[in-house]
Protein backbone atom coordinates (compact mmCIF):
# COMPACT_ATOMS: atom_id res chain seq x y z
CA UNK A 1 0.00 0.00 0.00
CA UNK A 2 1.44 3.32 -1.01
CA UNK A 3 0.51 6.95 -1.60
CA UNK A 4 2.60 9.10 -3.94
CA UNK A 5 2.90 12.85 -3.35
CA UNK A 6 4.38 15.41 -5.74
CA UNK A 7 6.10 18.19 -3.81
CA UNK A 8 5.73 21.05 -6.29
CA UNK A 9 5.66 24.82 -6.49
CA UNK A 10 5.87 26.06 -10.08
CA UNK A 11 8.61 28.45 -9.00
CA UNK A 12 12.24 27.99 -7.99
CA UNK A 13 13.64 28.91 -4.62
CA UNK A 14 10.58 28.09 -2.55
CA UNK A 15 12.32 25.24 -0.72
CA UNK A 16 10.82 22.16 -2.34
CA UNK A 17 13.80 19.91 -1.71
CA UNK A 18 14.15 21.04 1.89
CA UNK A 19 10.41 20.48 2.30
CA UNK A 20 10.39 17.04 0.66
CA UNK A 21 13.17 15.77 2.91
CA UNK A 22 11.75 17.41 6.03
CA UNK A 23 8.26 16.03 5.45
CA UNK A 24 9.84 12.68 4.57
CA UNK A 25 11.75 12.51 7.82
CA UNK A 26 8.73 13.58 9.84
CA UNK A 27 6.46 11.05 8.10
CA UNK A 28 9.11 8.36 8.58
CA UNK A 29 8.21 8.35 12.27
CA UNK A 30 5.07 6.39 11.39
CA UNK A 31 5.55 5.26 7.78
CA UNK A 32 8.07 3.72 5.42
CA UNK A 33 9.01 6.72 3.29
CA UNK A 34 10.85 7.01 -0.02
CA UNK A 35 11.93 10.43 -1.28
CA UNK A 36 12.70 10.58 -5.01
CA UNK A 37 14.49 13.46 -6.71
CA UNK A 38 12.32 14.06 -9.75
CA UNK A 39 13.73 17.54 -10.34
CA UNK A 40 14.90 16.75 -13.81
CA UNK A 41 16.60 20.00 -14.66
CA UNK A 42 18.27 20.82 -11.37
CA UNK A 43 18.86 17.73 -9.30
CA UNK A 44 19.97 18.84 -5.87
CA UNK A 45 18.45 16.42 -3.41
CA UNK A 46 21.71 14.53 -3.30
CA UNK A 47 23.45 17.59 -1.86
CA UNK A 48 20.77 18.06 0.78
CA UNK A 49 20.92 14.42 1.81
CA UNK A 50 24.69 13.92 1.91
CA UNK A 51 24.65 11.78 -1.25
CA UNK A 52 26.86 13.92 -3.48
CA UNK A 53 29.41 11.13 -4.02
CA UNK A 54 27.13 8.17 -4.59
CA UNK A 55 27.66 5.82 -7.48
CA UNK A 56 24.17 5.06 -8.81
CA UNK A 57 21.22 7.41 -9.28
CA UNK A 58 17.74 7.34 -10.79
CA UNK A 59 19.19 8.59 -14.03
CA UNK A 60 21.45 5.53 -14.22
CA UNK A 61 18.50 3.21 -13.68
CA UNK A 62 16.36 4.79 -16.35
CA UNK A 63 18.79 5.87 -19.03
CA UNK A 64 22.41 4.88 -18.59
CA UNK A 65 22.32 1.40 -17.06
CA UNK A 66 18.80 -0.02 -17.27
CA UNK A 67 19.93 -3.47 -16.18
CA UNK A 68 21.22 -2.23 -12.88
CA UNK A 69 19.21 -3.33 -9.80
CA UNK A 70 16.83 -0.65 -8.52
CA UNK A 71 18.21 -1.09 -5.05
CA UNK A 72 21.56 0.27 -6.25
CA UNK A 73 20.06 3.78 -6.40
CA UNK A 74 18.13 3.58 -3.12
CA UNK A 75 19.99 4.89 -0.10
CA UNK A 76 18.85 4.47 3.47
CA UNK A 77 19.43 7.79 5.17
CA UNK A 78 17.91 9.41 8.24
CA UNK A 79 15.25 6.74 8.65
CA UNK A 80 13.98 6.91 5.08
CA UNK A 81 14.87 5.69 1.59
CA UNK A 82 16.33 8.34 -0.69
CA UNK A 83 16.62 8.06 -4.47
CA UNK A 84 18.80 10.86 -5.80
CA UNK A 85 18.91 12.01 -9.40
CA UNK A 86 22.50 12.56 -10.38
CA UNK A 87 22.22 14.37 -13.68
CA UNK A 88 19.55 15.85 -15.88
CA UNK A 89 16.72 13.55 -16.81
CA UNK A 90 16.28 15.32 -20.12
CA UNK A 91 16.30 11.87 -21.71
CA UNK A 92 13.47 10.70 -19.47
CA UNK A 93 11.16 10.14 -22.41
CA UNK A 94 13.80 7.92 -24.01
CA UNK A 95 13.91 5.63 -20.99
CA UNK A 96 12.45 2.20 -21.48
CA UNK A 97 8.91 2.43 -20.12
CA UNK A 98 8.94 -1.13 -18.84
CA UNK A 99 12.07 -0.30 -16.92
CA UNK A 100 10.48 2.76 -15.42
CA UNK A 101 7.48 0.74 -14.39
CA UNK A 102 9.78 -1.80 -12.76
CA UNK A 103 11.60 0.91 -10.86
CA UNK A 104 8.41 2.47 -9.58
CA UNK A 105 6.79 -0.84 -8.85
CA UNK A 106 9.79 -1.87 -6.79
CA UNK A 107 9.83 1.41 -4.93
CA UNK A 108 6.07 1.28 -4.37
CA UNK A 109 6.21 -2.29 -3.07
CA UNK A 110 8.56 -1.44 -0.25
CA UNK A 111 7.19 1.83 1.02
CA UNK A 112 4.06 3.55 2.37
CA UNK A 113 4.79 7.04 1.11
CA UNK A 114 6.60 8.24 -2.02
CA UNK A 115 7.54 11.92 -2.09
CA UNK A 116 8.50 13.19 -5.55
CA UNK A 117 10.66 16.31 -5.32
CA UNK A 118 9.40 18.03 -8.46
CA UNK A 119 10.97 20.47 -10.91
CA UNK A 120 10.32 24.17 -10.46
CA UNK A 121 8.83 25.02 -13.84
CA UNK A 122 6.03 23.34 -15.77
CA UNK A 123 7.57 23.75 -19.20
CA UNK A 124 8.47 20.17 -20.12
CA UNK A 125 6.99 16.71 -20.05
CA UNK A 126 9.45 15.46 -17.48
CA UNK A 127 8.64 18.46 -15.30
CA UNK A 128 4.92 17.75 -15.15
CA UNK A 129 5.24 13.97 -14.83
CA UNK A 130 5.46 14.01 -11.02
CA UNK A 131 2.18 15.94 -10.91
CA UNK A 132 0.64 13.57 -13.46
CA UNK A 133 1.75 10.46 -11.60
CA UNK A 134 1.17 11.41 -7.99
CA UNK A 135 -1.98 10.68 -6.02
CA UNK A 136 -1.83 14.12 -4.45
CA UNK A 137 0.19 17.31 -4.77
CA UNK A 138 1.76 19.27 -1.92
CA UNK A 139 2.21 22.83 -3.16
CA UNK A 140 5.06 24.76 -1.54
CA UNK A 141 4.35 28.50 -1.58
CA UNK A 142 6.63 31.33 -0.69
CA UNK A 143 4.37 34.19 0.40
CA UNK A 144 4.93 36.42 -2.61
CA UNK A 145 2.49 37.27 -5.36
CA UNK A 146 4.53 35.60 -8.16
CA UNK A 147 4.90 32.43 -6.08
CA UNK A 148 1.18 32.31 -5.34
CA UNK A 149 0.49 32.85 -9.02
CA UNK A 150 2.75 29.95 -9.98
CA UNK A 151 1.21 27.83 -7.24
CA UNK A 152 -2.21 28.42 -8.76
CA UNK A 153 -0.86 27.11 -12.07
CA UNK A 154 0.39 23.95 -10.36
CA UNK A 155 -3.09 23.50 -8.92
CA UNK A 156 -4.71 23.73 -12.34
CA UNK A 157 -2.22 21.34 -13.91
CA UNK A 158 -2.91 18.87 -11.10
CA UNK A 159 -6.67 19.16 -11.52
CA UNK A 160 -6.30 18.67 -15.27
CA UNK A 161 -4.65 15.33 -14.59
CA UNK A 162 -7.04 14.34 -11.84
CA UNK A 163 -4.37 14.68 -9.15
CA UNK A 164 -5.82 15.86 -5.88
CA UNK A 165 -4.40 18.63 -3.73
CA UNK A 166 -3.02 17.50 -0.38
CA UNK A 167 -2.71 21.12 0.70
CA UNK A 168 -0.33 24.04 0.63
CA UNK A 169 2.77 24.65 2.69
CA UNK A 170 3.76 28.27 3.15
CA UNK A 171 7.55 28.28 3.33
CA UNK A 172 10.30 30.82 3.97
CA UNK A 173 7.80 32.96 5.82
CA UNK A 174 9.08 36.18 7.36
CA UNK A 175 5.72 37.65 8.39
CA UNK A 176 3.56 34.95 9.89
CA UNK A 177 0.63 37.25 10.55
CA UNK A 178 0.54 38.17 6.87
CA UNK A 179 0.21 34.51 5.91
CA UNK A 180 -2.46 33.92 8.53
CA UNK A 181 -4.44 36.76 7.01
CA UNK A 182 -4.30 35.27 3.53
CA UNK A 183 -4.75 31.63 4.56
CA UNK A 184 -8.52 31.92 4.44
CA UNK A 185 -8.42 33.38 0.94
CA UNK A 186 -5.94 30.73 -0.18
CA UNK A 187 -8.42 28.03 0.87
CA UNK A 188 -10.76 29.25 -1.82
CA UNK A 189 -8.30 28.63 -4.62
CA UNK A 190 -5.97 25.88 -3.50
CA UNK A 191 -7.14 22.32 -3.00
CA UNK A 192 -6.63 20.99 0.49
CA UNK A 193 -5.78 22.71 3.76
CA UNK A 194 -2.88 24.94 4.73
CA UNK A 195 -0.57 22.19 5.95
CA UNK A 196 1.83 24.51 7.67
CA UNK A 197 3.59 27.84 7.89
CA UNK A 198 7.36 27.36 7.94
CA UNK A 199 9.43 30.37 9.02
CA UNK A 200 12.47 31.57 7.08
CA UNK A 201 15.40 30.02 8.91
CA UNK A 202 19.14 30.25 8.95
CA UNK A 203 19.09 26.60 10.02
CA UNK A 204 17.90 25.62 6.53
CA UNK A 205 20.97 27.08 4.88
CA UNK A 206 23.23 25.58 7.53
CA UNK A 207 21.64 22.15 7.03
CA UNK A 208 22.15 22.38 3.29
CA UNK A 209 25.82 23.27 3.77
CA UNK A 210 26.20 20.36 6.18
CA UNK A 211 24.66 18.01 3.59
CA UNK A 212 21.92 16.98 6.01
CA UNK A 213 18.14 17.26 5.98
CA UNK A 214 16.86 20.04 8.23
CA UNK A 215 15.28 17.62 10.69
CA UNK A 216 18.63 15.85 11.13
CA UNK A 217 20.69 19.01 11.40
CA UNK A 218 18.43 21.22 13.52
CA UNK A 219 15.48 19.16 14.78
CA UNK A 220 14.57 21.72 17.44
CA UNK A 221 14.53 24.72 15.09
CA UNK A 222 11.18 26.45 14.61
CA UNK A 223 11.27 25.50 10.91
CA UNK A 224 11.80 21.80 11.72
CA UNK A 225 8.96 21.87 14.22
CA UNK A 226 6.68 23.50 11.65
CA UNK A 227 7.47 20.69 9.18
CA UNK A 228 6.62 18.09 11.83
CA UNK A 229 3.27 19.71 12.45
CA UNK A 230 2.65 19.84 8.69
CA UNK A 231 3.40 16.12 8.41
CA UNK A 232 0.90 15.45 11.20
CA UNK A 233 -1.73 17.37 9.22
CA UNK A 234 -1.01 15.30 6.12
CA UNK A 235 -3.16 12.20 6.57
CA UNK A 236 -1.57 9.51 4.43
CA UNK A 237 -4.14 7.54 2.49
CA UNK A 238 -2.21 4.63 1.09
CA UNK A 239 -3.65 2.97 -2.00
CA UNK A 240 -2.74 -0.06 -4.05
CA UNK A 241 0.95 -0.22 -4.98
CA UNK A 242 0.31 -1.86 -8.35
CA UNK A 243 -2.10 0.91 -9.29
CA UNK A 244 0.57 3.52 -8.65
CA UNK A 245 3.08 1.58 -10.72
CA UNK A 246 0.59 1.13 -13.54
CA UNK A 247 -0.13 4.83 -13.57
CA UNK A 248 3.55 5.66 -13.93
CA UNK A 249 3.91 3.32 -16.88
CA UNK A 250 0.72 4.31 -18.65
CA UNK A 251 1.46 8.02 -18.35
CA UNK A 252 4.80 7.59 -20.07
CA UNK A 253 3.38 5.45 -22.85
CA UNK A 254 -0.24 6.43 -23.31
CA UNK A 255 -2.63 3.83 -24.61
CA UNK A 256 -3.75 4.42 -28.18
CA UNK A 257 -7.10 6.27 -28.36
CA UNK B 1 1.89 70.20 -6.91
CA UNK B 2 2.90 66.70 -5.79
CA UNK B 3 6.48 67.45 -4.77
CA UNK B 4 7.72 64.28 -6.45
CA UNK B 5 9.53 66.10 -9.26
CA UNK B 6 10.68 64.18 -12.30
CA UNK B 7 10.47 64.86 -16.04
CA UNK B 8 7.04 65.76 -17.40
CA UNK B 9 6.36 63.46 -20.38
CA UNK B 10 2.74 64.13 -21.02
CA UNK B 11 0.02 66.53 -19.92
CA UNK B 12 -3.47 66.69 -21.33
CA UNK B 13 -7.15 66.45 -20.61
CA UNK B 14 -8.43 62.97 -21.52
CA UNK B 15 -11.72 61.14 -21.35
CA UNK B 16 -10.13 58.32 -19.37
CA UNK B 17 -6.75 57.12 -18.14
CA UNK B 18 -6.38 54.29 -20.65
CA UNK B 19 -3.99 55.95 -23.07
CA UNK B 20 -1.72 57.20 -20.28
CA UNK B 21 -1.58 53.84 -18.47
CA UNK B 22 -0.89 52.14 -21.78
CA UNK B 23 1.89 54.55 -22.66
CA UNK B 24 3.50 54.12 -19.24
CA UNK B 25 3.23 50.34 -19.53
CA UNK B 26 4.62 50.12 -23.06
CA UNK B 27 7.56 52.37 -22.19
CA UNK B 28 8.11 50.75 -18.77
CA UNK B 29 8.13 54.16 -17.14
CA UNK B 30 9.07 54.51 -13.50
CA UNK B 31 7.55 57.60 -11.94
CA UNK B 32 3.95 58.61 -11.43
CA UNK B 33 0.82 59.94 -13.02
CA UNK B 34 -1.30 62.69 -11.51
CA UNK B 35 -5.02 62.53 -12.14
CA UNK B 36 -7.34 65.48 -11.66
CA UNK B 37 -10.99 64.73 -12.43
CA UNK B 38 -12.91 67.56 -14.03
CA UNK B 39 -15.41 67.78 -11.21
CA UNK B 40 -12.50 68.71 -8.98
CA UNK B 41 -11.61 71.47 -11.41
CA UNK B 42 -15.16 72.75 -11.39
CA UNK B 43 -15.46 72.54 -7.64
CA UNK B 44 -12.06 74.07 -7.15
CA UNK B 45 -11.24 71.27 -4.71
CA UNK B 46 -7.65 70.80 -3.72
CA UNK B 47 -5.31 67.98 -4.50
CA UNK B 48 -4.83 65.34 -7.16
CA UNK B 49 -4.68 61.59 -7.30
CA UNK B 50 -1.17 60.22 -7.69
CA UNK B 51 -0.61 56.76 -9.14
CA UNK B 52 2.94 55.50 -8.58
CA UNK B 53 4.51 53.51 -11.42
CA UNK B 54 7.36 51.04 -11.33
CA UNK B 55 8.61 49.91 -14.72
CA UNK B 56 5.28 50.90 -16.21
CA UNK B 57 3.20 49.06 -13.62
CA UNK B 58 0.87 50.95 -11.25
CA UNK B 59 1.93 49.88 -7.76
CA UNK B 60 0.57 52.45 -5.28
CA UNK B 61 -1.83 55.40 -5.04
CA UNK B 62 -2.69 58.31 -2.81
CA UNK B 63 -4.70 61.50 -3.00
CA UNK B 64 -2.87 64.67 -2.05
CA UNK B 65 -6.04 66.51 -1.08
CA UNK B 66 -7.89 63.96 1.03
CA UNK B 67 -4.88 61.95 2.17
CA UNK B 68 -6.60 58.71 1.20
CA UNK B 69 -4.29 55.94 0.02
CA UNK B 70 -4.35 52.63 -1.86
CA UNK B 71 -7.70 51.42 -3.18
CA UNK B 72 -9.55 54.28 -1.49
CA UNK B 73 -7.48 56.82 -3.36
CA UNK B 74 -8.35 55.11 -6.62
CA UNK B 75 -12.04 55.09 -5.68
CA UNK B 76 -11.92 58.86 -5.40
CA UNK B 77 -10.70 59.06 -8.97
CA UNK B 78 -13.44 56.78 -10.24
CA UNK B 79 -15.73 59.55 -11.46
CA UNK B 80 -17.11 59.91 -14.95
CA UNK B 81 -15.98 62.64 -17.30
CA UNK B 82 -12.70 64.04 -18.49
CA UNK B 83 -9.68 64.51 -16.29
CA UNK B 84 -6.32 66.18 -16.58
CA UNK B 85 -3.51 63.66 -16.53
CA UNK B 86 0.20 64.35 -16.23
CA UNK B 87 2.82 61.64 -16.57
CA UNK B 88 6.20 62.10 -14.93
CA UNK B 89 9.30 59.96 -15.20
CA UNK B 90 11.72 59.62 -12.30
CA UNK B 91 14.95 57.72 -11.77
CA UNK B 92 13.48 56.01 -8.72
CA UNK B 93 9.97 55.08 -7.60
CA UNK B 94 8.17 57.75 -5.58
CA UNK B 95 8.85 57.32 -1.83
CA UNK B 96 5.24 56.78 -0.77
CA UNK B 97 5.13 53.57 -2.81
CA UNK B 98 7.14 51.94 -0.03
CA UNK B 99 4.29 52.37 2.42
CA UNK B 100 2.25 49.13 2.50
CA UNK B 101 -1.08 50.95 2.91
CA UNK B 102 -0.62 52.74 -0.41
CA UNK B 103 -0.04 49.59 -2.47
CA UNK B 104 -2.60 48.59 -5.08
CA UNK B 105 -2.96 45.52 -7.29
CA UNK B 106 -1.26 46.36 -10.62
CA UNK B 107 -4.35 45.78 -12.74
CA UNK B 108 -6.71 47.76 -10.53
CA UNK B 109 -6.44 51.19 -12.24
CA UNK B 110 -7.14 49.64 -15.66
CA UNK B 111 -9.99 47.58 -14.21
CA UNK B 112 -11.67 50.25 -12.15
CA UNK B 113 -10.80 53.55 -13.79
CA UNK B 114 -10.69 52.52 -17.44
CA UNK B 115 -12.73 49.29 -17.39
CA UNK B 116 -10.32 47.79 -19.90
CA UNK B 117 -9.87 44.10 -19.05
CA UNK B 118 -7.27 43.57 -21.77
CA UNK B 119 -5.09 46.40 -20.48
CA UNK B 120 -5.54 45.09 -16.92
CA UNK B 121 -4.38 41.63 -17.97
CA UNK B 122 -1.41 43.03 -19.86
CA UNK B 123 -0.50 45.06 -16.80
CA UNK B 124 -0.66 42.01 -14.53
CA UNK B 125 1.50 40.01 -16.92
CA UNK B 126 4.01 42.85 -17.04
CA UNK B 127 4.01 43.05 -13.24
CA UNK B 128 4.87 39.36 -13.05
CA UNK B 129 7.48 39.57 -15.83
CA UNK B 130 9.12 42.68 -14.46
CA UNK B 131 9.07 41.51 -10.85
CA UNK B 132 7.16 44.53 -9.63
CA UNK B 133 4.62 42.30 -7.91
CA UNK B 134 7.28 40.74 -5.67
CA UNK B 135 5.73 41.83 -2.40
CA UNK B 136 5.53 39.84 0.80
CA UNK B 137 3.30 42.13 2.82
CA UNK B 138 -0.16 41.00 3.75
CA UNK B 139 -1.87 43.74 1.80
CA UNK B 140 -0.29 42.67 -1.47
CA UNK B 141 -1.05 38.98 -0.86
CA UNK B 142 -4.57 39.67 0.24
CA UNK B 143 -5.20 41.99 -2.68
CA UNK B 144 -4.02 39.24 -5.00
CA UNK B 145 -6.07 36.45 -3.47
CA UNK B 146 -9.24 38.53 -3.25
CA UNK B 147 -8.97 39.67 -6.86
CA UNK B 148 -11.26 36.94 -8.15
CA UNK B 149 -11.04 38.00 -11.78
CA UNK B 150 -7.27 37.90 -11.76
CA UNK B 151 -7.05 34.54 -9.99
CA UNK B 152 -9.65 33.01 -12.26
CA UNK B 153 -7.83 34.34 -15.32
CA UNK B 154 -4.60 32.70 -14.15
CA UNK B 155 -6.42 29.44 -13.50
CA UNK B 156 -8.17 29.52 -16.85
CA UNK B 157 -4.95 30.15 -18.73
CA UNK B 158 -3.16 27.39 -16.80
CA UNK B 159 -5.97 24.96 -17.54
CA UNK B 160 -5.82 25.71 -21.25
CA UNK B 161 -2.02 25.53 -21.23
CA UNK B 162 -2.07 22.18 -19.42
CA UNK B 163 -4.35 20.69 -22.07
CA UNK B 164 -2.42 22.13 -24.99
CA UNK B 165 0.87 20.86 -23.61
CA UNK B 166 -0.60 17.45 -22.79
CA UNK B 167 -1.33 17.07 -26.48
CA UNK B 168 2.24 18.06 -27.36
CA UNK B 169 3.74 15.66 -24.83
CA UNK B 170 1.50 12.68 -25.55
CA UNK B 171 -0.13 12.87 -22.13
CA UNK B 172 -3.72 13.35 -23.32
CA UNK B 173 -4.79 10.01 -21.95
CA UNK B 174 -3.70 11.02 -18.47
CA UNK B 175 -6.02 14.05 -18.55
CA UNK B 176 -9.38 13.92 -16.87
CA UNK B 177 -12.37 15.22 -18.77
CA UNK B 178 -13.49 18.78 -18.24
CA UNK B 179 -17.10 19.91 -18.22
CA UNK B 180 -18.43 22.89 -20.13
CA UNK B 181 -17.30 25.31 -17.42
CA UNK B 182 -13.76 24.03 -17.55
CA UNK B 183 -14.02 22.28 -14.20
CA UNK B 184 -12.66 18.77 -14.13
CA UNK B 185 -15.02 15.87 -13.68
CA UNK B 186 -14.26 12.24 -13.00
Amino acid sequence: MVEAFAVASGKGGTGKTTSALALGMALAEDHDVTVVDADTGMANLLFHAGLADVDATLHDLLVEEPDRPVSDAVYERHGMSVVPCGTSLAGFSDARPERLRTVVAELAADTDVILLDSPAALGSKSAVLPIVLADRTITVLQPTVPALSDGLKVGEYARSYGTEGAGVLFNRVTDESAVERVAESSDRYFDGPVLGVVPESEAVRAAREAGKPLLAHAPDSPAAEAYCRAADTLAVDAGDADAVADRFASAVVPDPP
Amino acid sequence: MTAHGGRLLHSRVVSDLGSVLERALDRAITGYATVEPQDVLLLDAEGVGVVALERGVPVAARHTGTGRVGREALAELSVPGPCRVELYERDRPVPFADEPATRIPPGLPADRLVRDADLANRTRSAAADRGTGERTDADALEAFLTDDERVEAIQREAREEARERAATWGLENALVEADADGADVD
